[in-house]
């Protein structure tokens, strides 16, 4: 070691920055012994700490844990007792079983699914959230882990277009098939417990398969081997055929959830002590907005508005000028194509369409697709007929097209009925979207009637607003909050709508008809953005 | 191969399928992505809290860190994960990584790319310009908790032997402290007794102002594996996920602990649970502790902590009819403004009942940070290096002896503490401070003070991962760190075990390791032979083995990293008598039997791990005082400095919000997956009355003011809050805004936990 010379030694005691001579600088280290050679020694010091910095030791190199363990998975005598010793008899099928009391709210069961199953940075396939007490003398919270409830009756599969969802015949495992996936997300709003979740990088959903590879060898869930409590187990339910559907006791399925007769979620949450009554969610009413889908906006829109014009051509009196006749014609032709057009664009993978008929028997989003698709050739030959041979035989295909159009629209709005979500009640989507197909259709034919409609409609979307669906409370008017995000989008609509009213009321059809346009597109953006979504409880939020 | 018609129409296969396809793991890891199947595993200690967790670390061929999974062969963790470490790796990658220096330029907000050797000189001649003209009391260090012993060992001797630094203290001042002055006066070292299988082997315990739940999951598996039917107590104001697991929540009023603890004591004297022998054979000053607490009575009891009689009656029958009593207490009583005497009046309970030294029992502090107790013993702040005290002249001399340097560089008195450096800050006697790997500007008490009192620095240096920190923003100059998982050295966690954390994944850009930006500095300060035998951290293990040898915490025994990993980390004591008695024979545990076989009693021959690879302390009764007694201390309780007024009205406690959230979410923060497991933004937990009383609305938002700042947080209302008290998680920049700087005068730990505040709507 170096010493530094013995004068600078009676500097002050215990001030060694004395011992350096006073200068400052990089050059300038332990006094006159190394000046000027140091900053190049320092320099070639930093290359070798950064060469260093950048040395990993390879596997080869270091046996370290590797050598210690051998084939056979170590965790097993951790999770031995929590997974069935045989698979499911005939009338049964695996599912999750969650001891409450032995969950602590650690988590991890959301990180090792993560982890253990290789999902994308964002992704998740377990959710945790967190229910709350109201009785105030005796404070209660509980944690709770969900996820794929692999439902008897699964919704996700039911409305699937394509059938990209299996139920295993043995185990009952709800299975998504990711290279039959459309990415059309109707999966995402049919669950009530908000499970199926789309892969923007993929344009696919994926979901819980409550690892079936590794049941099937014997091996616990990933989420089951990450518990350090023990609180999630496999365990096998019955399940029995009622009405045609497969149905589950779900009297053990956790009570501050959606209503489990929709889909028969085969979870059971168990306690030793009941939870206690007038539990709810920490997320429960602060939803943020939803996804708005855009092409769904505008292929709903669209569609309706297309219909509309296309049946005003079809009821337009005979002395109606024959231009505005084929501008009505050519007008609902080219909406609705836009309009079908644009579904395309919410497809995650479009080239995947073709199977969109395979589920007619159960899906409405495969009705719709058909439907809509039959009426195309009439709506293209009704036009032709407008404008190749001066309307003749043009009143039996405009027909087909009315019929198969107006048919193609009820699909539509079934398609959102049938997800249950309180928002989207019959009424409410049927009101919005039948209305948006009356008061195209009058736009034509009578502007001052269509106003009338309009404005009818516009006092319907508030008045038939429904309740909180947590909560049941503030329907109609008084209205549950609207997200302080969604009160300018709401004053917008209301804005276009009125002044649609006012000029279509003073018979103004054309630039009428384009507020009403886009106040109906701005409606329809709010009809997505508004549906509070149905899922499990989650963390609170703001 | 055709694709099938069948696979035509519904496709099962594909190459989506395939990217979710798994393999069958080697190494004993059971199934694995296919696509991140690893070519062997590497064991490594986890880089948050003090639980010490053991991570296999899954890489590829050439060494890089892939997945991870936790470890099952080890004694701490038994093959599970908290989020955090199960997530471990994502913060690596996050893209806000400093990568080069980073100087500010003059007068700017903006911090510049700068070469190492740009930086290194603005350091050295900004830090020495600084010590030439105001001296050595004119720059501060703040180390922390978070980074490896032989590196905080080495900046400490950097900054205090090289440097000539005057002060130097850690964020484990704002954890630790407490718990570190309470065990050094009481049992003469700071020596937390216990061993994990103390969790397991209680008939009762007792958890004083912690929340092992989210704070430490991974010991509340210890506690769940209890086959002894135990009674769980959970001394907490709030309702928290522990008290709810509990068979005996006790919801005192905040900071009435002591009041609460000393009546404890009241009451067990008077039940007669006192061990006469025990106190008389190895303590000091029972007589006077009982004579102390006879004015605890029941009513005052009662009528300071809102208990009922009925409550700490039943506590008392616990503690004086179970065999085994076990207490563990963590924030809750170390952030106060009295928490030594609190920490102290705990012990106290645990030495007169007798329930130290044997399975099962001990006053027993759970740290919080991966590397506090490396902190306590080498963070050479308040103790000189290895545990010893600059004040005495032989402990100098030794630790000069071990480091091969002159006894004259060890200043022979302690440097001042985290608050004290604050005050030196505002009086203008400190102008450089360097920041090390902690978030001062967020997670200080009343951290608005340090955003102002930044003006009167000449020069701030913070080394940090990230140059996106609350303190990173503040800076002159950005030191780019590599994290854990980027380099290698040893944590010691709550129980006293040393293990090995390793270098899996390279550092982004030039950051690099705190241990080589100590050494590059020493070489541009000067002083670089100074630390030749510093060559890398595992050199330095070697001379922190040799400064502790002869002491309390001797783990000379240690052969070397290897033997730590191949042990599933060493507990100190571990002398090299220790050694030989092993033979020199490592134990690497099995995964266990699942908790339901252990307590269906299905468990046949399992030997629980303490009976072959854990050491508790005082099993002998001879403690580390010099007559080798415990001693009682105690103080009467001081009022809270800043109870709720009119003005002010409710209370507001703060604490840590989930097992997601690390800190100030410098490294947590960069995961998606642990964003989702907590509420995205700062919230404050209400009552229920409260709620309707202030006409609040859950989910909306709320301004929470204090005398010091204000913030915006959405309303959480719940019932597991008392009336008039409020809670907000520690981890968002704002809280500390809000919170009262006082300290305990011992320890000088921040009370974080008790300040008054009003809460008002926000409209819109």
């Amino acid at each position: 070691m170096s010493l530094p010379p013995s004068s600078d030694l009676e500097a002050p005691a215990l001030s060694p920055s004395r011992l350096v001579g006073g200068t400052t600088g990089l050059g300038e280290t332990l006094a006159g012994t190394r000046s000027g050679a140091s900053a190049s020694s320092v320099r070639s010091f930093l290359a070798d700490l950064l060469e260093e910095q950048q040395q990993l030791q390879t596997p080869v190199a270091r046996f370290a844990a590797s050598a210690s363990a051998g084939p056979a998975p170590a965790m097993k005598s951790l999770y031995r007792d929590l997974i069935p010793l045989s698979r499911p008899g005939p009338g049964e099928q695996y599912a999750f079983e969650v001891d409450l009391d032995s969950c602590s709210g650690c988590k991890s069961c959301v990180a090792g699914c993560h982890s253990l199953n290789g999902l994308d940075d964002q992704e998740t396939w377990r959710d945790v959230g967190l229910l709350l007490g109201s009785d105030t003398e005796h404070p209660f919270q509980q944690t709770v882990t969900s996820a794929c409830h692999h439902c008897a009756d699964p919704a996700c599969l039911n409305g699937c277009p394509v059938l990209a969802y299996e139920k295993d015949p043995i185990t009952g495992i709800v299975r998504h098939l990711d290279d039959q996936c459309m990415g059309c997300q109707y999966c995402v709003l049919k669950c009530p417990y908000d499970v199926p979740k789309y892969s923007e990088r993929l344009g696919i959903v994926r979901k819980c398969d409550l690892c079936q590879s590794r049941l099937a060898v014997g091996e616990a869930p990933a989420c089951v081997q990450a518990c350090p409590t023990e609180a999630i187990r496999i365990v096998t339910v019955s399940v029995t055929t009622s009405h045609g559907r497969l149905t589950a006791d779900t009297s053990h399925f956790l009570s501050p959830a959606p209503e489990p007769s929709v889909t028969f979620p085969t979870t059971r949450y168990v306690s030793s002590r009941p939870l206690p009554p007038g539990l709810r969610a920490a997320d429960q009413g602060s939803h943020p907005p939803q996804p708005a889908h855009l092409p769904l906006v505008f292929m709903l829109v669209l569609t309706q508005v297309g219909v509309g014009l296309l049946a005003a051509s079809c009821f337009s009196s005979g002395d109606t000028p024959e231009f505005r006749l084929k501008q009505t014609v050519i007008g609902g032709l080219v909406t609705l194509l836009a309009g079908l057009g644009a579904s395309v664009a919410h497809l995650g993978q479009p080239l995947r369409a073709w199977r969109v008929f395979l589920n007619l028997r159960r899906s409405w989003l495969s009705r719709e697709a058909v439907v809509f698709g039959l009426a195309v050739p009439p709506a293209v030959a009704y036009a032709g007929t407008r404008f190749l041979a001066d309307g003749m035989g043009s009143r039996p295909l405009g027909q087909v097209t009315l019929m198969l159009g107006c048919l193609g629209v009820l699909c539509s709005a079934m398609i959102y009925i049938d997800t249950r979500r309180p928002s989207w009640s019959w009424l409410q989507t049927s009101w919005r979207f039948l209305g948006t197909l009356a008061v195209a259709t009058l736009i034509p034919l009578a502007a001052p009637a269509a106003a009338a409609a309009l404005a009818l409609k516009l006092i319907g979307e508030v008045s038939l607003r429904p309740a909180d669906p947590e909560t049941q409370t503030g329907a109609g008017w008084r209205g549950r909050a609207l997200h302080p995000a969604l009160r300018r989008p709401w004053l917008l609509r209301s804005a276009l709508g009125a002044a649609a009213v006012i000029l279509l009321g003073f018979d103004q059809p054309v630039s009428g008809f384009a507020l009403f346009l886009v106040g109906e597109l701005a409606e329809r953006r709010l009809f997505f953005q508004d549906a509070a979504p149905s899922k499990m409880p989650g963390v609170p939020r703001g | 191969m055709l694709p099938s018609l069948d696979n035509l129409i519904i496709a099962r296969q594909g190459p989506m399928t395939t990217e979710l396809v798994q393999r069958p793991g080697d190494f004993g890891l059971g199934r694995v992505p296919s696509r991140l199947a690893p070519s062997g595993t590497i064991r490594s200690i986890c880089g948050f809290c003090s639980t010490g967790c053991s991570l296999l670390v899954h890489v590829d061929a050439g060494g890089q860190a892939i997945n991870l999974t936790p470890d099952p062969h080890h004694p701490v963790n038994h093959g599970m994960a908290c989020p955090k470490g199960w997530e471990a790796l994502t913060p690596l990658a996050a893209p806000d990584r400093a990568t080069t220096p980073l100087l500010r330029r003059s007068g700017t907000d903006a911090l510049e790319p700068v070469t190492w050797e740009r930086a290194l000189e603005e350091l050295v001649g900004r830090f020495r310009a600084t010590l030439d003209r105001y001296g050595p009391a004119s720059l501060a260090v703040l180390s922390t908790g978070q980074i490896v012993t032989e590196e905080m060992a080495l900046l400490g001797a950097l900054a205090k032997f090289g440097m000539g630094i005057k002060h130097l203290d850690s964020n484990t001042r704002q954890c630790m402290a407490t718990s570190h002055v309470a065990y050094k006066q009481s049992f003469g070292f700071d020596a937390p007794p216990f061993t994990y299988a103390d969790f397991e082997e209680s008939d009762a315990l007792i958890f004083i102002g912690a929340n092992p739940c989210i704070a430490h999951p991974i010991m509340w598996q210890r506690v769940m594996r209890n086959a002894r039917n135990p009674d769980i107590v959970v001394v907490d104001p709030r309702c928290t996920e522990t008290a709810m697991a509990a068979t005996l929540h006790v919801p005192l009023r905040p900071k009435s602990d002591l009041v609460f603890l000393y009546g404890l004591a009241r009451a067990l004297i008077a039940r007669g649970a006192v061990k006469p022998d025990f106190v008389a054979a190895h303590t000091t000053g029972f007589p006077e502790f009982a004579a102390f607490v006879a004015s605890f009575t029941p009513e005052r009891v009662t009528a300071e902590t809102g208990l009922s009689p009925e409550v700490m009656d039943r506590l008392a029958g616990i503690i004086a009819g179970r065999e085994r009593v076990s207490f563990w207490w963590t924030m809750g009583v170390n952030q106060s403004h009295e928490s030594t005497r609190t920490a102290q009046a705990i012990i106290n309970l645990a030495l007169m009942t007798g329930n130290i030294g044997r399975p099962g029992t001990g006053a027993n502090s759970i740290t919080g940070q991966c590397n506090a107790m490396g902190s306590r013993l080498f963070g050479n702040a308040t103790s000189l290096l290895g545990g010893h005290d600059f004040a005495d002249a032989r402990h100098r001399q030794r630790v000069a002896e071990v480091l091969d340097l002159d006894a004259e560089c060890i200043p022979t008195e302690k440097s001042l503490a985290y608050d004290e450096i604050i005050d030196g800050i505002e009086r203008g006697e400190i102008r450089g401070l360097w920041v090390i790997a902690t978030n001062t500007a967020h997670s200080w008490i009343h951290s608005g003070r340090f955003h102002e009192l930044r003006a009167n620095l000449d020069f701030l240096v913070v080394q940090d991962m990230y140059a996106t920190t609350e303190t990173a923003q503040l800076a002159d100059l950005v030191l780019p760190a590599a994290g854990w998982g980027e380099k290698e050295g040893i944590f010691i966690n709550s129980e006293r075990r040393l293990g090995v954390t390793r270098k899996v994944s390279r550092a982004p850009g030039q950051a690099l390791s705190d241990f080589s930006i100590f050494k590059l500095i020493a070489e541009a300060w000067g002083c670089g032979p100074l630390f030749a035998r510093w060559k890398d951290p595992e050199s330095a293990f070697h001379l922190l083995k040799a400064l502790s040898r002869d002491q309390p915490c001797d783990f000379t025994g240690i052969r070397d990293y290897a033997h730590l990993e191949d042990a599933g980390g060493i507990q100190w004591p571990y002398t090299e008598r220790h050694a030989r008695e092993e033979g020199g024979r490592t134990f690497i545990p099995d995964a266990p039997p699942s908790r339901t076989s252990l307590q269906m009693g299905g468990a046949g021959g399992y030997e629980p791990p303490a009976a072959r690879s854990e050491r508790r302390l005082f099993a002998d009764g001879r403690f580390f005082t010099d007559d080798h007694r415990a001693v009682f201390y105690f103080d009467p309780p001081r009022p809270m400095p800043e109870p709720p007024d009119e003005a002010y009205p409710f209370l507001l406690l703060t604490g840590r919000g989930s097992s997601a959230q690390w800190h100030t979410g410098s490294r947590t923060d960069k995961s998606a997956v642990l964003r989702k497991l907590a509420p995205r933004s700062l919230y404050v937990e209400v009552h229920p009355e409260d709620v309707a009383r202030l006409q609040l609305q859950p989910g909306r938002s709320v301004v929470v003011r204090s005398r010091r700042g204000e913030v915006r947080a959405f309303v959480v209302e719940t019932a597991t809050v008392q009336r008039g008290q409020v809670f907000m998680p520690m981890h968002f920049d704002g809280v500390n805004r809000l919170t009262f700087p006082s300290f305990d005068p011992h320890s000088r730990q921040p009370s974080y936990k008790a300040c008054s505040v009003t809460l008002a709507p926000v409209s819109g």
